[in-house]
């Protein structure tokens, strides 16, 4: 048992160690394709993947992963046979190359489950047979395995010299996840403590012993937000780590359908929790093979309407207010309106073709894919319904944009982080309720005259504004009579839309740990996960995002 | 005032090894051939069975909080520990009337679907040590369309224990 969870911990170390590796030399042979066309030699770049290769295949070596290590090994043959003949270096060469890298880093990326040696055979079966077809002298033996494991292990241990002489430590993802998950425990105990303290100061009268307490709770509780400070720091990881992959992935759904598309991506270096980043890349890389599939036209057809024949797909990350804003543009043709209508008008929707930002707003519900055939690429059984439904998940929002003709538009914006969240506490009909701060525009008294009835739903005039307000009871289902007499109203807000919801008390603000909600509890709109307060009860976080996004409501 | 989570906790644990203690002085003479360890709790009048391998453990009932739009038969979540946890109205699931929370309430922590899930019940009886082959169908006229979940009944001592599929009284309607 605990042989087979240190292995486990080896093969977590491997893929942490090997597949930035394994990703920087599948970057640098698209880059090198790109160059070879240009008619550029290319030669930094062979160079600058020797190293790396030679270290991945010496970690698999040891690591007992024959697949992986048969695959770097032929990487490294082809590219030590490609220095010594420039004249190789042409389509075939690079296409080889990246298929073996992409090869590779799937391998590793799955190291945990079993590699796929078949895959791997096959790889080096085609490495063999293009090398053969050289008529230069294959290169020269390489040295055998021991030797190599040897070397492997030395640029091992010259890497980890080079880590420490740096002052940078990797750390398990997972470790992270643990202090982080310790670190709420923590806030949440200091939350029981103040809460305690309140009720002492009820029951006792004032003394300096009371005073220094609430001194030294004031003092903890910065304490705890430096730390969750660091610690969400920590978190963070360069968009780029996602973005990265993206050439490679491009330039295959490109070549599969003949089409020519370059990706430029600004603003990696924005950063953002790893939690969050490992969950967008799969709705990025759905957008992004719609965009190949349908958005950027043929060459022919872009020629024919005047552009450049390669398509642009450009990928903009940058931060707005604490958020993390990733735009998705290409410059195809751009969604199709009048297929959208017709879609719309067939599944009952109701849709005109003049409030076009509504109506393309429609392709993110489900069943909505309006290609007309399910091709290889797109159309993979799931739709823009659930690149929304992903996005909405981790506390964020998607809109589109599209010009006729010009290309498309989709834009992202997410929390930087997912796990602590700073809330407002609210109370109604004596359950309570957070509601993520980022979401509340305003805390409003409920004074009965500035709350009026438009087609028997509440009104208020609010910043010169008429807004909807609803019951907190009647939203949230609390089943007690419906209340005339709620003190409050708070705001929520999401770009231009706002709704007012009446509350009966304002509890505080408070940082709180978001605890996911169990599936079995079943998918409520209202919600969007819980956590636990300071006295130790659980409240259910409002999903202010989707109560803004009801049309029609109570 | 509230106690902290901390003794919630520590309270939960001690509850729980009384529990336990309580549970395992009710040993029985030892049967010949195999048997099943049964958990048992009372719903109405009725004593069910869940086998002890899906038990994780049983706590008091703490307060439940309610979730809006949640489905049918799930009465809410509660803190376990600092974890979440949800818990299944299973009086309704069966057909019975909603739970009312007494003294010897009682959530029967339970792993099924790869979930750890509680289960709201009026009390928990004991373990219990069943020969298998005490273990009959039960008559096809008192089970209602839909009542698959009951896999038998065993008899033991003078009682009657409905044994339960979990996963399946488990597997909630939308």
């Amino acid at each position: 048992m605990s042989d087979e969870n240190a292995f486990g911990e080896l093969i977590q170390d491997y893929i942490v160690e090997c597949l930035p590796l394994a990703e920087q030399v599948g970057d640098a042979f698209v880059e090198l394709e790109r160059r070879w066309r240009e008619g550029d030699s290319g030669d930094d770049l062979l160079a600058s993947v020797k190293g790396r290769l030679h270290t991945v295949k010496g970690n698999s070596a040891m690591m007992g992963l024959p697949p992986m290590q048969t695959v770097a090994h032929a990487l490294e043959d082809a590219c030590a046979m490609l220095d010594a003949n420039p004249e190789r270096r042409a389509d075939d060469a690079a296409a080889l190359l990246v298929r073996g890298s992409g090869l590779l880093i799937e391998l590793i990326r799955t190291a945990a489950e079993g590699a796929d040696a078949k895959a791997a055979a096959r790889f080096v079966k085609r490495v063999r047979t293009f090398l053969a077809q050289s008529k230069t002298k294959e290169p020269a033996k390489r040295p055998g395995l021991l030797l190599e494991r040897r070397r492997g292990d030395r640029r091992a241990d010259e890497a980890a010299i080079a880590e420490a002489a740096s002052g940078v430590v990797r750390v398990d993802f997972r470790r992270l996840d643990a202090m982080l998950e310790v670190l709420g425990e923590g806030m949440i105990e200091q939350a029981a403590v103040a809460e305690l303290y309140r009720g002492l100061t009820r029951k006792l009268k004032a003394s300096p012993e009371l005073a220094d307490l609430d001194r030294a709770i004031l003092a903890l509780q910065k304490t705890m937000k430096r730390l969750e400070g660091i610690l969400m720091e920590t978190r963070l990881l360069p968009i780029s780590t996602v973005f990265g992959r993206f050439p490679r992935l491009v330039r295959e759904l490109a070549q599969a359908r003949q089409k020519q598309v370059q990706v430029v991506s600004i603003g990696g270096d924005i950063p953002l929790d790893k939690a969050i980043l490992d969950r967008i890349s799969e709705p990025l890389v759905h957008l992004m093979t719609n965009a190949v599939a349908h958005g950027i036209e043929t060459p022919e057809e872009r020629v024919r309407a005047g552009k450049a024949k390669e398509g642009r797909l450009e990928l903009r990350a940058s931060s707005e207010s604490g958020r993390v804003i990733i735009r998705l543009s290409d410059d195809g043709r751009g969604l199709d309106d009048a297929k959208i209508l017709a879609k719309a008008r067939s599944l009952g929707l109701e849709a005109s073709a003049e409030d076009t930002g509504h109506l393309r707003s429609m392709i993110f519900l489900p069943g909505f894919s309006t290609a007309e055939q399910v091709s290889s690429l797109a159309g993979r059984g799931v739709g823009l319904d659930v690149v929304a439904n992903t996005v909405h998940e981790l506390g964020g929002t998607i809109e589109v944009e599209s010009r006729p003709g010009k290309g498309v538009t989709f834009t992202l914006s997410l929390p930087l982080t997912l796990a602590i969240l700073r809330s407002l506490i609210v109370e109604v009909d004596r359950e309570r309720y957070a509601v993520p701060i980022s979401h509340v525009a305003a805390t409003v008294r409920a004074e009965p005259e500035t709350l009026h009835q438009v087609n028997q739903k509440g009104v208020a005039l609010w910043r010169g504004d008429l807004i909807h307000v609803s019951d907190g009871g009647a939203l949230l289902g609390t089943g007690a009579a419906p209340a005339t007499s709620r003190r409050f109203y708070i705001v929520i807000s999401l770009g231009n839309r706002r709704r007012g919801i009446l509350v009966d008390r304002l509890i505080g603000h408070q940082d709180i740990v978001v605890k996911s909600l169990d599936p079995t509890v079943g998918r409520p709109e209202v919600i969007s996960g819980t956590t636990i307060l300071g006295d130790g009860k659980v409240a259910c976080i409002l999903d202010a995002v989707r109560i803004l996004e009801q049309r029609h409501s109570a | 005032m509230s106690a902290t989570p901390k003794r919630r906790g520590a309270e939960g644990l001690l509850d729980f090894a009384d529990e336990l203690q309580r549970l395992s002085a009710a040993k029985e003479a030892p049967a010949p051939g195999p048997e099943l360890q049964l958990v048992t709790f009372a719903l109405d009048r009725e004593e069910f069975g869940i086998p002890i391998g899906q038990v994780r453990e049983v706590i008091r009932v703490a307060e439940i909080t309610r979730v809006p739009q949640a489905r049918p038969h799930v009465r809410g979540v509660t803190n376990l520990r600092g974890r979440v946890l949800a818990v299944v109205e299973i009086r309704t699931r069966m057909g019975l009337t909603p739970a009312e929370i007494t003294p010897k309430s009682r959530v029967v922590v339970v792993g099924v679907h790869q979930r750890t899930l509680g289960i709201l019940v009026d009390s928990v009886s004991q373990v219990v040590k069943v020969p298998a082959d005490t273990v009959v169908p039960a008559p096809e006229e008192v089970l209602s369309p839909g009542a698959d979940y009951i896999t038998g009944v065993a008899r033991w001592n003078s009682r009657l224990i409905i044994l339960l599929d979990l996963e399946k009284v488990l597997l909630l309607p939308e």
